[in-house]
């Protein structure tokens, strides 16, 4: 087996690091984090001389393990406590192994998910905690994936760590009560992975998709799991299959971003869109009505329309006046503005903008003064299309994206 | 043509280094994959790793080794087969052994007795 899974060492970091700090108590974070680490080393040693082993799961659990209890001999109980649980795990039958350690992983994924979302610490530091331990990144790759300093990061995550630290010695059972109280932050966590990943500049389309994919990966275990049974979390991963549905389609052969309209909409994945709309039937029960559910909605109604103009623009109008509801953000009236402006005409997108308060830093941002110059171009008032354009470009912030909205924007002509 | 073999002694610096995330791993990985099947003919033995300490021994006295006063030491070895010198480079310079700035690859030809 040469090929391994794509993310294969990442992913298998966090289910190591996951399960292992389970057996062994929070305390040894530090510990188990290196065990897993200098197995993932001997792996990449031992496995390009020798090739890969059949199982290369039981593999990489057998040596971290024995790294780690190395490491533990003069805690004894805590080795014991591990040694006992390997002998059970490898005593299983041959063939059985890879798939009790598949369900052992699943469930210590979703189990150090809600731990790591405890309500004490700030979302910011359980995402980053989240990307660290589970997504297997390290410092640097969080930084540059979420566009903040190392030191930021190492921050966000030393505090969350300190305070489980502090908080849980032993790995505490979390309670039912626990477990209903943190699925909200745990849907949160997922879907700013998710969108760090979607909206990510980063030419890269694997470092794009690679947020995204971990994302959709946590969130089946989620709905999986009878934790996750909730509409919610149904909504979230209809979100998600939507969102991703359109990725291969978002970029250009020079990697920049395409509007929707230029979108070509034959390469939108077909089957992501099938199980969004599953996903999205599944969550229309109750009377919880989540912002997932909005955006899932929008989405749904793009991913459907047979094309730009054709798009059910009240639709999604009408789901923006929900999401303003529950989550009201100046983006999202922006987005609204843009709906409306082909829903009902230029005029009416930007009445929309003018009847609203609209914060200076989304004023000063070029997507707001792309979408102000394109609605007064369409309604004929080429003055403050000029200036407006001519704003967008000062402001983009890279080469590209000016290039491109020079294009679009088309100033002075 | 008969083939050579010349032994390749890969240096890298002493001390610790950061060790590769896991996505980095997964890069070499694929990388040294791809090597490997790219000249799966001139890899005549992989070689191995080798420890960090070791004994140096001579007919006087043994004393611990590799000297710790050197700055690089000899991280591990592998055997290639190839034509010529040139051919042998080409192959260990795109062997991702070599892809750490720090480190490098000496090439010694394995001097076999002459035929009958």
């Amino acid at each position: 087996m040469k090929n391994l899974v794509e993310n294969f060492f990442r992913h298998e970091y966090g289910h190591l690091v996951a399960v292992l700090t389970q057996k062994v108590g929070f305390t040894h974070i530090q510990d188990v984090e290196d065990a897993v680490q200098n197995a993932l080393t001997a792996a990449l040693e031992t496995w390009t001389h020798n090739g890969s082993p059949e199982k290369p799961h039981a593999w990489l659990f057998k040596v971290a393990t024995n790294n780690l209890l190395g490491t533990l001999r003069q805690n004894n109980r805590r080795a014991e406590i591990l040694e006992e649980n390997v002998q059970n795990i490898t005593a299983s039958k041959e063939q059985d192994i890879e798939s009790v350690l598949s369900r052992e992983f699943k469930d210590g994924i979703l189990n150090w998910l809600f731990f790591c979302c405890h309500p004490s610490i700030a979302t910011e530091s359980q995402l980053v905690f989240a990307l660290k331990t589970l997504c297997g990144f390290n410092i640097k790759e969080i930084a540059n994936r979420l566009f903040i300093s190392e030191a930021n990061v190492y921050k966000r995550y030393s505090r969350a760590r300190k305070y489980l630290q502090k908080k849980s010695e032993d790995f505490p059972q979390l309670t039912k009560y626990d477990y209903n109280n943190r699925l909200q932050a745990v849907n949160k966590v997922l879907y700013l992975i998710f969108t760090e990943g979607y909206l990510s500049s980063h030419l890269k389309y694997s470092i794009r998709t690679e947020m995204c994919e971990d994302a959709l990966r946590l969130s089946t275990i989620l709905i999986n799991n009878k934790i996750g049974v909730d509409p919610q979390s149904f909504a979230l991963k209809a979100l998600f299959h939507l969102h991703f549905a359109r990725l291969p389609a978002r970029t250009n052969d020079n990697n920049e971003l395409l509007l929707l309209e230029k979108q070509d909409r034959k390469l939108w994945d077909k089957d992501h869109i099938r199980q969004g709309l599953y996903w999205l039937s599944q969550a229309s029960t109750g009377n919880n009505f989540s912002r997932y559910h909005a955006e899932a909605g929008i989405a749904i109604e793009h991913c459907l329309a047979p094309s730009f103009e054709q798009t059910n623009w009240d639709k999604i109008v009408k789901c923006y006046e929900l999401l303003e509801k529950t989550n009201p953000t100046a983006l999202h009236r922006l987005n609204k503005a843009v709906a409306l402006g082909q829903w009902q005409g230029s005029d009416a997108g930007l009445s929309e903008l003018k009847s609203q308060d609209i914060p200076n830093w989304l004023i000063n941002s070029y997507q707001y003064q792309a979408v102000i110059s394109d609605l007064n171009r369409r309604s004929g008032n080429h003055n403050q299309a000029n200036d407006s354009a001519d704003l967008a470009i000062k402001l983009a912030p890279t080469p590209a994206i000016k290039h491109s909205l020079k294009l679009r924007l088309n100033p002075h002509s | 043509m008969t083939m050579k073999k010349y032994l390749c002694v890969v240096r890298s610096p002493s001390g610790k280094c950061n060790p590769p995330s896991p996505s980095q791993m997964e890069e070499m990985y694929a990388k040294f994959n791809a090597w490997k099947d790219k000249f799966e003919s001139n890899i005549f033995d992989m070689g191995s790793k080798l420890g960090d300490s070791g004994k140096v021994v001579s007919q006087s006295k043994t004393v611990d080794g590799p000297f710790v006063e050197v700055k690089e030491i000899i991280g591990g070895y592998m055997i290639i087969e190839a034509e010529s010198m040139q051919k042998a480079i080409e192959v260990v310079k795109e062997s991702p052994g070599v892809g750490s700035p720090e480190s490098s690859v000496e090439i010694r030809e394995m001097i076999q007795p002459p035929m009958e």
